[in-house]
């Protein structure tokens, strides 16, 4: 039938483009290496340099992982930079106005209370995440204005419950250190990329991952971003699972504190200022669409690292810190303006 | 004539000081089409969306299989075997077929989503309805045209083991072609057994598939006719109003 015959050529090219989609976005993070080492002079590909984006990356990565559910649920969360910074603060405020440890606290000594802060900054998170979805789900805020105002409010908590400063705790650096190979000297094989939370951090990132793609949870996001009277007609509750998703957000970006206590070694209110901005621009980057309903989480670990890659290299050919927010505009404009071609050409 | 399928008894529903169902009667058969008309607002819409339970009436007494029934959610009224076939197509663009036939009911296989046994019921609901304008059931909706993805909503129906099926307009936006596809697709419902409503503005579309006409005017079913027994003037008249209830709770 005709009909048929046009479906499946459509379909082909849609299958196409989608595994390009990931491909393509891994040939943007090629290129721009080749032209970052070229432009640095063969300095910027380095395992120093290539385990600094990863430190980088998993700094950022759970913020953008959890933007992403948002955004493919049909929604924007602006919260997820404030409440890291939230999160960290009130775990450093457990260890060190709580308890009474200091920064001398160290090595596996720390470790129990690295334990707690974990668990005091992923319920600093759900906390803020069930702030959001009472305002969404129950006053019936639009999600921008609803996180706009958590956003404002985890930030001025953050700065209030720390006096402005950072605190000061127990940590262990060897966690967020690049493990090296053991047996291999590293002066002649630098092996060491993945720091023990980095790994943690794909772990954390992959498993969300299965959600999306495998499973029931994954499915009714992209039904609720695709058409929220269809997934209500089909018996979701929208309630129900989008207090879901603010919840998972809020506990990775408490999670994402999590990481910045120890990478700091203390919270710092300021830990997550403007960090919204780059995960809403990874997941862009990644090909979810803010209207809802697309995106994957392959493409948001791979924006991630492409937003990144960028800022490392900027800085390394020497163009200064503060272009850098210019360049991440840029990027969100720049995916948005080519998801844009894209779907007035047919291809999604 | 046998016990109806699905019977309302002076249903009512109102939007704060409009009076949209104004105690309605109404009733459909299994195996048999029964189409719904009126006029754009008459409260066709309404009086469907108080039956798949996506906004209950304010007063008046559903029976369903001859026990009465009171349908307050779409989950309820879909467990009864009540599923309805949306005017504004109730399907997810960038979703396939298969998971949008199965889209609240997935079939899980220790806790992740059994795609294999899912794909393979698809199939099978729409061969039973002799789909064959679907190549493959793993597109995606946003790529199908108007009249497939009416046939995906009604495979749905048949997926869901419905018992009642009713479609909102389903032809309003197709071509002719793909109209007659959809009628063949309804008429193949009501002779597998299961009880149709339909709504339509198209009065061709209406002889040609239904078997029973009820009339909606202004919130008040005028008429209830036989389609073998009627004439499109005389139902033209009761849609307009120039012929006033007669006919009714007869
Ligand atoms: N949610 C609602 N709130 C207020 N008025 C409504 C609502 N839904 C329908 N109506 C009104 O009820 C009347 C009947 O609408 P509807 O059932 O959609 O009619 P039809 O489908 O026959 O065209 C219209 O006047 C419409 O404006
Ligand atoms: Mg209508």
């Amino acid at each position: 039938m005709v009909d048929g015959k046009q479906s499946i050529s459509f379909r082909e090219r849609i299958q196409g483009f989608t595994r390009n989609q990931t491909a393509l976005l891994v040939l943007v993070l090629l290129i721009l290496i080749v032209v970052f080492t070229s432009l640095s002079g063969g300095t910027f590909l380095s395992t120093s340099v290539g385990s600094t984006i990863l430190t980088d990356w998993g700094a950022y990565i759970l913020l953008a992982v959890a933007e992403t559910l948002v955004v493919i649920s049909g929604g924007i969360d602006l919260s997820v930079g404030a409440t890291l910074s939230l999160s960290t603060v009130t775990a450093g405020w457990v260890l060190v106005n709580g308890l009474h440890l200091t920064s001398k606290t160290t090595g596996v000594d720390a470790w129990p209370a690295l334990a707690l802060a974990a668990l005091v900054a992923v319920l600093t998170g759900l906390l803020v995440g069930a702030v959001n979805s009472v305002l969404i789900n129950i006053l019936k805020i639009v999600p921008f204005i609803a996180t706009l105002a958590t956003f404002g409010a985890a930030a001025g908590m953050a700065i209030i419950i720390s006096g402005g400063m950072p605190l000061q705790g127990p940590t262990d650096f060897s966690l967020i250190n690049p493990l090296r190979i053991p047996g291999l000297d590293p002066k002649v094989f630098d092996t060491g990329l993945f720091s023990p939370l980095v790994i943690l951090m794909a772990l954390v990132t992959l498993v969300v991952g299965l959600f999306l793609h495998k499973a029931r949870f994954g499915l009714y996001t992209y039904a609720i971003g695709s058409n929220v009277f269809a997934a209500r007609a089909a018996g979701i509750s929208i309630a129900r699972h989008t207090t879901k998703i603010y919840l998972v957000g809020g506990a990775l970006s408490g999670l994402a504190g999590f990481y910045a206590y120890v990478r700091l070694g203390g919270g710092s209110p300021t830990s997550g200022t403007g960090m919204e901005l780059y995960a809403i621009a990874a997941t862009v980057i990644g090909g979810a669409s803010l209207m809802g309903g697309i995106g994957r989480m392959w493409g948001t670990v791979i924006g991630t690292l492409i937003l990144i890659t960028v800022q490392s290299g900027l800085l390394m050919i020497g163009v200064a810190t503060d272009w850098k927010q210019i360049v991440v505009a840029v990027l969100i404009a720049g995916a948005v303006a080519v998801q844009t071609l894209q779907k007035k050409n047919g291809v999604r | 004539m046998a016990e109806p399928l699905i019977r309302l008894q002076q249903v009512t529903k109102s939007f704060g000081p409009v009076d949209v169902l104004k105690g309605v009667d109404f009733e459909a058969y299994a195996g048999k089409v029964t189409a719904l008309v009126g006029d754009n607002g008459a409260g066709k819409s309404t009086l469907i969306k108080g039956l798949s339970g996506v906004q209950p009436y304010d007063g008046g007494v559903v029976s369903f299989e001859g026990r009465e029934v009171h349908l307050t959610n779409p989950r309820q009224a879909s467990s009864l075997g009540i599923e309805v076939v949306y005017q504004d197509l109730a399907l997810c663009e960038n979703l396939d077929i298969v998971q949008n036939m199965f889209l609240g009911r997935e079939e899980l296989k220790q806790g992740t989503l059994d795609e294999a046994a899912m794909e393979f019921s698809a199939i099978k609901a729409l061969q039973s309805l002799s789909v064959r304008t679907v190549k493959s059931v793993r597109q995606k909706v946003s790529s199908l045209s108007g009249g497939q993805r009416q046939t995906v909503a009604i495979g749905r129906t048949v997926l869901r083991n419905a018992k009642l099926v009713i479609l909102d307009e389903p032809t309003a936006a197709l071509g002719v072609a793909q109209t007659e596809q959809v009628l063949n697709l309804v008429r193949r419902l009501a002779d597998n057994g299961l009880g149709v409503i339909i709504i339509s503005h198209n009065l061709a579309d209406v002889f040609q598939v239904c078997d029973y006409i009820s009339v909606l005017y202004l919130g008040n079913m005028v008429a209830r006719l036989e389609t073998v027994k009627t004439t499109r003037d005389e139902v033209v008249a009761y849609i307009t109003g120039t012929k006033v209830l007669e006919g009714v709770n007869e």
